[in-house]
């Protein structure tokens, strides 16, 4: 019996662990929601929860409130950097990345109560996929703990409270998903520093074709399949990169292209407005163009996160009937809480 | 690392061995039964207010051994959710180990043991999520209560939350939303039990604690 106490031990001693680099964002109207501590002044959350522009606040592990203000956002991950007026948090550790089987911790902070856990595992390892707002996920977790309300921008902790990614439900429908932590911090990073993730466009329209097997053949890698290009707009990059119609995209800044998610996985970042090599195939053979991706507008924001919201509020499916209906009534929380 | 799992196995087991002796399957509605904790070696059982229709003061207790014996409810109160029930004819019985729900750390394993959907004796495995307030218009008004994410569903009613040590620290008590189990901590229904005055009860009426509430 003592080896589970022992694992029951270690389990709240990770909780405490990441609970420590664990906080409360109240950024929007229905209820708070959590953060993770990226730096001593710097809190990684998720993008839908905070709809407010301003007068964004944080509850400290501690319990002491805290200004906060918008270091940048990204909702094509639904990842946003908050920057606070005075630090004082301890940033979070990072684990190895997540295992399919591991057995993990869902944190959140989502009232001055301290914090809350739920348990399970990893149960799947997506990826690359393409979020309903046109960002790119190389890779998500799927795990089966359960993410109770305002658990999105908290932590999915390992064993030892290391944080194996953030937790959001405003990707993907209303699903609740972990991005995992090594892309949450690049994304934080490069927020950090421009405040934005840039997501480069070639302007464009093209289709999934396979290549000819004459041109497997001189490419000399294995490569089923490019994008045929069916269309482009007036006075874009490829157009004025000197793309044809009928070309077939293949590879871009030394990576194959095998479908629509490689391109735009890899028309992030760096590559905007930098000449880059485009591989394409044209009339069977294979040659390189240079190409400036430009950088692609976001919708706006308001509308956006109306959505996400409308997303969350249908998370756990049902969730408020069924809460009306099973509750009785002096037995309910306060206002605000759940 | 098999040799550990096989140990973790093998505690888990036994916890929830020993805590399935202590169970009771508690009939006290018309439809639908909930589970109850034999409290002490006397027969005091302790279930939820809800699991006993408030117009009945007996119930039908079948302990894990498939034992079935007459109860008399010795208290109840709807604001705690938490009803004390003497089994007839005295005799001893297995006890559980009482935990100290104040000791308690969000993280911890735990354990839920009841009759989900009838099925007796089931065992569902969770964490501490949350130990919180619950808000009531009783005379408390407030008093603490423990989230899980154990399985519960109907027929966990009254049933017992076991720690790692396989000592009882709450009984559960509702759910919420689908998938978050509330239970009510092992200190709320030890000052319930020591509101009842239960060394002293013979009285024929059960007695009423908080009667605003019944």
């Amino acid at each position: 019996m003592s080896v589970f106490k022992d694992l029951s031990n270690a389990m709240a001693e990770a909780v405490e662990t990441a609970g420590k680099a664990t906080v409360l964002v109240n950024g929007r109207q229905r209820m708070p929601a959590s953060g993770i501590a990226y730096a001593r002044d710097y809190v990684l959350t998720a993008n839908h929860v905070v709809e407010r522009d301003e007068d964004i606040r944080v509850t400290l592990p501690d319990g002491m409130e805290a200004a906060a203000s918008i270091a940048g956002r990204d909702p094509g991950s639904d990842l946003a950097l908050l920057k606070l007026e005075k630090g004082g948090l301890t940033p979070a550790e990072t684990g190895a990345a997540a295992r399919v089987g591991q057995m993990v911790l869902a944190l959140g902070r989502p009232s001055g109560e301290g914090v809350q856990a739920s348990l399970g595992v990893v149960s799947a390892l997506h990826g690359p996929a393409r979020t309903a707002r046109g960002g790119m996920l190389e890779q998500f977790i799927r795990t089966d703990a359960i993410p109770y309300p305002g658990f999105s921008g908290g932590p999915l902790v390992d064993a030892e409270g290391k944080v194996v990614g953030i937790n959001t439900s405003g990707l993907g429908g209303g699903n609740s998903i972990a991005i995992p932590a090594a892309l949450a911090w690049k994304v934080a990073a490069e927020l950090k520093e421009h405040g934005s993730v840039k997501r480069g466009y070639i302007g464009v329209r093209s289709q999934l074709v396979d290549l000819p097997n004459a041109a497997k053949k001189t490419l000399g890698r294995e490569q089923a399949q490019g994008l045929l290009v069916m269309g482009m707009e007036d006075g874009s990059p490829a157009e004025t990169a000197g793309l044809m119609i009928g070309d077939i995209l293949i590879g871009f800044n030394g990576q194959p292209v095998h479908d629509h998610e490689d391109l735009l996985a890899a028309l992030t970042g760096a590559v905007v407005g930098k000449a880059t090599p485009l591989e394409i195939l044209r009339g069977g053979k294979v040659e390189t163009v240079q190409i400036t991706a430009a950088e692609r507008k976001e919708e706006a924001p308001r509308r956006e996160h109306r959505r996400h919201a409308m997303w969350e509020g249908r998370m756990p499916r049902g969730f408020g009937r069924r809460f009306g209906r099973h509750m009785p009534r002096h037995f309910g929380p306060r206002n605000n809480d759940e | 690392m098999s040799k550990l799992k096989g140990t973790l196995s093998a505690a888990a087991a036994e916890v929830a061995a020993r805590l399935t002796a202590s169970l009771a399957l508690v009939e006290g509605r018309r439809m639908g039964a909930g589970a109850g904790v034999v409290w002490r070696e006397d027969g005091l059982v302790l279930t939820n207010n809800h699991v006993i229709s408030s117009r009945r003061d007996h119930a039908r207790v079948t302990l894990a051994d498939d034992r079935q014996f007459d109860a008399r409810v010795l208290a109840r109160d709807a604001e705690v959710d938490l009803a004390l029930l003497e089994i007839e004819g005295g005799g001893e019985f297995p006890a559980a180990r009482i935990g100290d729900s104040r000791a308690l750390r969000v993280g911890e394993l735990v354990f839920a043991i009841g009759h989900p959907w009838g099925l007796r004796n089931t065992v569902t495995g969770g964490i501490i999520s949350h130990l919180t307030t619950a808000h009531t218009e009783g005379p408390r008004k407030e008093f603490s209560v423990i989230r899980t994410d154990a399985r519960l569903a109907p027929g966990n009613s009254g049933g017992p939350l076991v720690n790692a040590a396989g000592e009882v620290v709450g009984l559960n008590a509702m759910i919420l939303g689908g998938d978050q189990g509330i239970a009510i901590p092992s200190a709320v229904a030890q000052e319930f039990i020591a509101a009842a005055g239960v060394q002293e009860t013979t009285a024929e009426e059960p007695t009423r604690v908080h009667a605003e509430w019944l």
